[in-house]
Formats: structure tokens, C-alpha cells, sequence
């Protein structure tokens, strides 16, 4: 029979959104303070969440600069990095393994492989030209297939060719920074870069790619012919075997094939453990999980501290609040508001309160973000929509957990009794 | 209603506010209740507004059993069958005269143009056209208790139940008052008033004394 129709729970409800915002105007201060707890849980749940995207999107921005669908053949292994005693008494891997790997494949067409590149490296080089100098460069050796396992175009001039990388030129490619650093003012196309005693003329240069975090970037490095590059270095470089594979998604059956293939090449008995480590992408953004789980948990604990403290805050006004308006309940009462209608106008007011929160917050994260956007543009940093959404759930929620009991309090008053208080 | 009793528990006594009371009113009735402090007529009052169920006994309201209700219903009966005017008034005071008087209809879900115009004709049909958007604290005592009155008269109830409408207002505004409930009366409304003025008690056809919780008299004149 007490049925409550649609109509007037829409009314109902307006009418309580229009008293809640009513309220809040009328006690701005009080508001404020109240949701103070709410901004701070706010925008500490988002500047977690952003930090936390943020460093996801760098590091896949940078995965994508290395390259998904290859895998590397190293002397040490990604996920265990740090622990360089397990590895130090492994030998050397051989540039050479490119090419027996390449056999394997080319006979084997139903091979998860595409193709396999050496390269020899060093992060170490300097490059001269001139009175320029620029240290710290990464200087790569390796064939002519290079761009097929790595990512990165020319924005002007080309690669090396096969026959260049079997004649040992002496030609190389160039980054960005290595480029802009030795010639500002001059193109640096045909020109001759000094690695050591050697001189290296430039035949291309590779498109800007940026950096991650600032840390690392492709944009200092210069890629010569193996042999070009043992000639100036020695054979004793870091050496990892590049190779390729046809399909992303079978990265496991890949690395699977090329333990074989690598454990035949290294004439590893069955049973005993390979003294060389195969890479990829997936282990190195693992190393990441600890970092992002501390930021995860400071967050969330402060998240939660903060909201505990708003909770209790908004309840303990929202008490206040209902009491001061036991009148104003009694009369409602009165006039035909039903328990529903009391119980709603407080929770929707302190609701509010706390929505009104967690969009300042979100205000206040926005801005720093901008910020820091501004002031470190390399640092990568968003905020992103489900952000958003999950604060603004939360926000939704602490209302509603801080409301109930003082809004069950007001909805169970005894209308006589509350018109008489005084 | 029959046989009326609401008893109180005061440390280990019972209070008995009403004692078997029996009364009707009947429509356009016109009746005033008297009695001294602590005789029981806020407690009739409350019963007869739904604020407040008896400890036993019956009350029908439009042949409606009262007694048995839960909160939900008796707030519904207040809403469309009762208009309260209360001594201290009992406005919002952050709301203007149209959104006081509107209020009951909000509950019984009526749509806000309706209200609107409703509210509108109720403030004018108690003298305060010119006074729609104006709030409580720009009226005098006696403009407020005429839009009370408008608020209890905006859902049209069966029962007008004004609890010292005069008790805080000067004997000029006071009569003021009483002549719209005489109006009011004229138009066909039941009204209960609720005083203990003698004079204020004179305005009304029905004089109904209580002492003690029990009735004392019931005079018509």
C-alpha cells in the first residue's frame, strides 16, 4: 500500500540534492574543513595511480624503442640483474652464433624465428669531431639487418649495406643527439665522426626517439659494421646475439626453440645448466613490479588513512548536523516525509560533501600533474579516466559508509518529540 | 476514537496522559481543547496528528484505523490528511514562503509547476501575494503563522490541527488569525485548535475541556 511511487522519489530526491547543496552552501567553512580528509585521500590516490601509469607508459614507450618481438641472446640474465657473481664465469657470447643460428632457421621453415643479429656494444665510446667531443655515447657494432630487430627510422640518408658490413667500411649511423651535438649548425650527413683513432664517415641518421625517465635514450648512439667496431674496440665487448621473432604473441615457443638451438651451438649436455641467458622484454618490465607495488601500497595506505579520517569527520558533522536540525526533521516528519526521505537528505548531503571533495581533489591532482608536466616533460605522467572514475567511486562510498548511521539516527526520530526540541 | 489511553513510563510509574478518552469530530467541526499544562492535550494533539500512536484504544480517521500504522503510513496521513499550525510556526528559515508552503507537496509527489502554482494561490488566499519570495526572517509574526497556515491548508486535509496559533503572537495579530480559521471554518474546514486562551477558545463552536487525561467537558455552542 506505502508503495513509493517513481514520481515522488524523483521529487524527493531533488528536493534533497537542492537542501544538501543548500546546506553546504550555508556552512562553506564547516564543508570545507570536513572534506578536507576526502581532498587529501583523493589526491593521494590519484598521484599514485598517475606516478603508477606513468611509469607503465614510459617503460612501454621505451619496450617499443628496444623492439617487442625480439629476444636476446646475453652472457647474463635481465630478471636476476645485479647478481653479476652468477654469471661472471660464463663465457663470452660469440658474434658468430648469428650465423649458425640464421642455418637453423633458414632450414627449418616452420621455425618460430625470423632472424638473428649480432652486435657488440659499448656505452663507454666517445665521439669527436673536431673540437667537439661527446662522451658517454653508445657505440654498436652489428650487420646490415640491424633495423630489422630494432625500432627507429632515418630521418635522413640510410643504413649500411650487406656488402658495406662484410668489407668492415668504415660508415656508421648516427642518433638524433650525436648528430645535433657534433654539427649544430651543419648537416652532419658525409661527414667523418672520430671513434677513438678511427674515423667513421656518416651515412645516416635515425629519427629522434626520446628518452625514458631521462635515463636512457637511443638518440645517443652510433651503429657501425661489427667488423669496424672490433677493429676500434677489440672482440672483448659486450656481445648479445638479437634475434627476431615471427609471431609476438608465441614469444615462449620462440625462446623455447632458441634455448635449443643455443644449448646445440654450446654444446650443452642434457641435464646441465646453460651457461648463457635468453631475454626479453617481459623480464625487464618485471623489474619494475617492486617499485610500482611500494608506490602502490604508500598510496593506498595513505588513501585509506586520510579517508578513514574524512569518514569519521563527515559523520561526526553529519551527527552535529542532525542535531541541529531535529526541528527541521520533526517538522518534515510532520509534513509527510517518511523515514526514506530523512534518511536520503543526509546521506545525500554527506555524499556530497564528499563528492565535492573528490573532484577537488582531483582538481588539485590535475594541476599538479600540469605541473609537472610543464616543469619535466620528459617525465611521463597522466591522469588517466578510470582514475577518474575509481576516485570518484570512492568518494561516493565514504559518503555513503560516513551518512548512514547519523542518517539512520535523523530517519528514526520521534517526530513529536523532535518538534518540541529545543 | 474509543476508549483512548497513552501511558508513559516515568521511572517505575506510569503515566497516564489520556485515560479512556472517547471523542468524534465530525466534518466542519470547529473545536477548540483546553486544559492546564500537563492535562494531556499536546498528547491528544500529537495522536490526532499521527505524530504519535495511543497505547491502546482506536482511532479512525476517515474510517481509517489509525492505531495500527507504521511510521511510513502515518507519515502518508499526515501529509494528505492533516495541516499542522504550530505555536512557534515551524518555517524553514532559509526558505522562502513559497518553498515553505510547497513542502507537504513534495512528499506527496506532486510535480514542481503544479506545486508552484499551488503554493502561490495558497500564500494568496491567506493575504501574502506580494509576499511569495520573501523569507521568514523579512516577515512579521503574524505573516509567518498565515504562511503556515497556507502550508497546512496546500494538500487540502481532512483536519486543520493548530497547536496555540496565537501563543506567541500579540491579541491584535492573534485576532487576525482567528478570523482567517473562522473563514477557514466558514469554508468547510474541521479545525482542532489547541489553546488556553479563554478568549481564543470563544472563536471556535466546540469547546472541549481535559484534566488529568480525562475529559472534563465537551460543550457545543
Amino acid at each position: 500500500m506505502m508503495k513509493l511511487t517513481n514520481r515522488q522519489f524523483r521529487y524527493e530526491t531533488t528536493e534533497s540534492l537542492k537542501m544538501a547543496l543548500f546546506q553546504i552552501r550555508a556552512n562553506k567553512i564547516r564543508s570545507f574543513l570536513t572534506a578536507l580528509g576526502v581532498i587529501i585521500g583523493i589526491v593521494a590516490i590519484t598521484m599514485m595511480g598517475t606516478a603508477i601509469n606513468g611509469i607503465d607508459r614510459g617503460f612501454d614507450k621505451s619496450l617499443a624503442m628496444l623492439g617487442y618481438d625480439v629476444i636476446y641472446v646475453q652472457k647474463s640474465s635481465w630478471s636476476t640483474m645485479g647478481q653479476w657473481w652468477r654469471y661472471r664465469n660464463r663465457p663470452d657470447i660469440k658474434t658468430t652464433y648469428a650465423d649458425q643460428i640464421n642455418r637453423v632457421i633458414t632450414a627449418n621453415p616452420r621455425s618460430e624465428l625470423a632472424i638473428a643479429v649480432p652486435q657488440s656494444s659499448t656505452y663507454q665510446a666517445s665521439a669527436k669531431y673536431r673540437d667537439r667531443n661527446l662522451e658517454q655515447v653508445f657505440a654498436l657494432g652489428t650487420n646490415h639487418n640491424y633495423l630489422q630487430t630494432a625500432s627507429g627510422d632515418l630521418s635522413s640518408g640510410r643504413f649500411f649495406t650487406a656488402a658495406e658490413a662484410a668489407s668492415d667500411e668504415m660508415v656508421g649511423v648516427v642518433g638524433d643527439d650525436i648528430a645535433s651535438g657534433l654539427f649544430p649548425n651543419e648537416p652532419a650527413l658525409g661527414k667523418f665522426v672520430q671513434l677513438k683513432n678511427r674515423k667513421f664517415r656518416i651515412i645516416g641518421i635515425f629519427r629522434k626517439q626520446g628518452k625514458f625517465l631521462g635515463l636512457f635514450s637511443f638518440d645517443n648512439q652510433i651503429i657501425v659494421p661489427l667488423g669496424a667496431f672490433e677493429r676500434v674496440y677489440g672482440k672483448s665487448m659486450f656481445t648479445s646475439i638479437r634475434v627476431k621473432i615471427k609471431e609476438q604473441t608465441r614469444v615462449t615457443e620462440a625462446k623455447e626453440e632458441l634455448l635449443g638451438m643455443m644449448r646445440r651451438i654450446r654444446g650443452i649436455t642434457p641435464g646441465k645448466e646453460e651457461d648463457f641467458s635468453i631475454n626479453e622484454q617481459r623480464a625487464f618490465k618485471s623489474q619494475l613490479d617492486p617499485i610500482k607495488n611500494g608506490i602502490a601500497v604508500a598510496g593506498i595506505f595513505i588513501t585509506g588513512m586520510s579517508l578513514f579520517v574524512g569518514a569519521i569527520g563527515i559523520m561526526n558533522i553529519t551527527f552535529v548536523s542532525v542535531k541541529e536540525r531535529t526541528r527541521e526533521i520533526g517538522l518534515r516528519k510532520a509534513l509527510g516525509a517518511r523515514r526514506q526521505t530523512i534518511l536520503m537528505q543526509f546521506l545525500i548531503e554527506s555524499v556530497m560533501i564528499c563528492l565535492i571533495g573528490g573532484v577537488t581533489g582531483l582538481g588539485i591532482t590535475l594541476f599538479i600533474t600540469f605541473a609537472i608536466g610543464q616543469l619535466l616533460p620528459s617525465f611521463p605522467i597522466q591522469l588517466s579516466f578510470d582514475l577518474v572514475f575509481a576516485s570518484l567511486t570512492v568518494s561516493v562510498i565514504t559518503g555513503i559508509i560516513s551518512g548512514l548511521a547519523p542518517a539512520v539516527t535523523a530517519s528514526k526520530l520521534d517526530p513529536a518529540d523532535s518538534l518540541r526540541y529545543e | 476514537m474509543q476508549s483512548l489511553c497513552k501511558f508513559y513510563e516515568m521511572g517505575d510509574q506510569t503515566v497516564r496522559a489520556l485515560d479512556s478518552i472517547n471523542l468524534e469530530f465530525g466534518q466542519n467541526d470547529y473545536t477548540a481543547i483546553m486544559g492546564p499544562s500537563g492535562s494531556g492535550k499536546s498528547t491528544l494533539m500529537n495522536i490526532l496528528g499521527c505524530l504519535d500512536t495511543p497505547t491502546s484504544g482506536l482511532y479512525e480517521l476517515n474510517g481509517q484505523s489509525v492505531a495500527e500504522m507504521d511510521d511510513d503510513e502515518l507519515a502518508r496521513i499526515r501529509n494528505k490528511e492533516i495541516g499542522f499550525v504550530f505555536q512557534t510556526f515551524n518555517l524553514l528559515p532559509r526558505l522562502n514562503c513559497l518553498r515553505n508552503v510547497e513542502l507537504p507537496l513534495i512528499y506527496a509527489g506532486v510535480a514542481p509547476e503544479e506545486r508552484e502554482e499551488r503554493a502561490a494561490k495558497a500564500l494568496v488566499n491567506v493575504g501574502l501575494g506580494d509576499r511569495i519570495k520573501h523569507k521568514p526572517s523579512e516577515l512579521s509574526g503574524g505573516q509567518i503563522q498565515r504562511v503556515a497556515i497556507a502550508r497546512a491548508l496546500i494538500n487540502n486535509p481532512s483536519i486543520i490541527l493548530a497547536d496555540e496559533p496565537t501563543g506567541n503572537l500579540d491579541t491584535a495579530t492573534s485576532h487576525d488569525i482567528m478570523n482567517i480559521f473562522g473563514a477557514l471554518s466558514e469554508a468547510g474546514n474541521t479545525i482542532i485548535l489547541i489553546t488556553h486562551e479563554e478568549d481564543i477558545a470563544h472563536y471556535t463552536r466546540r469547546i472541549i475541556r481535559l484534566r488529568d487525561g480525562k475529559i472534563e467537558s465537551d460543550e457545543r455552542r
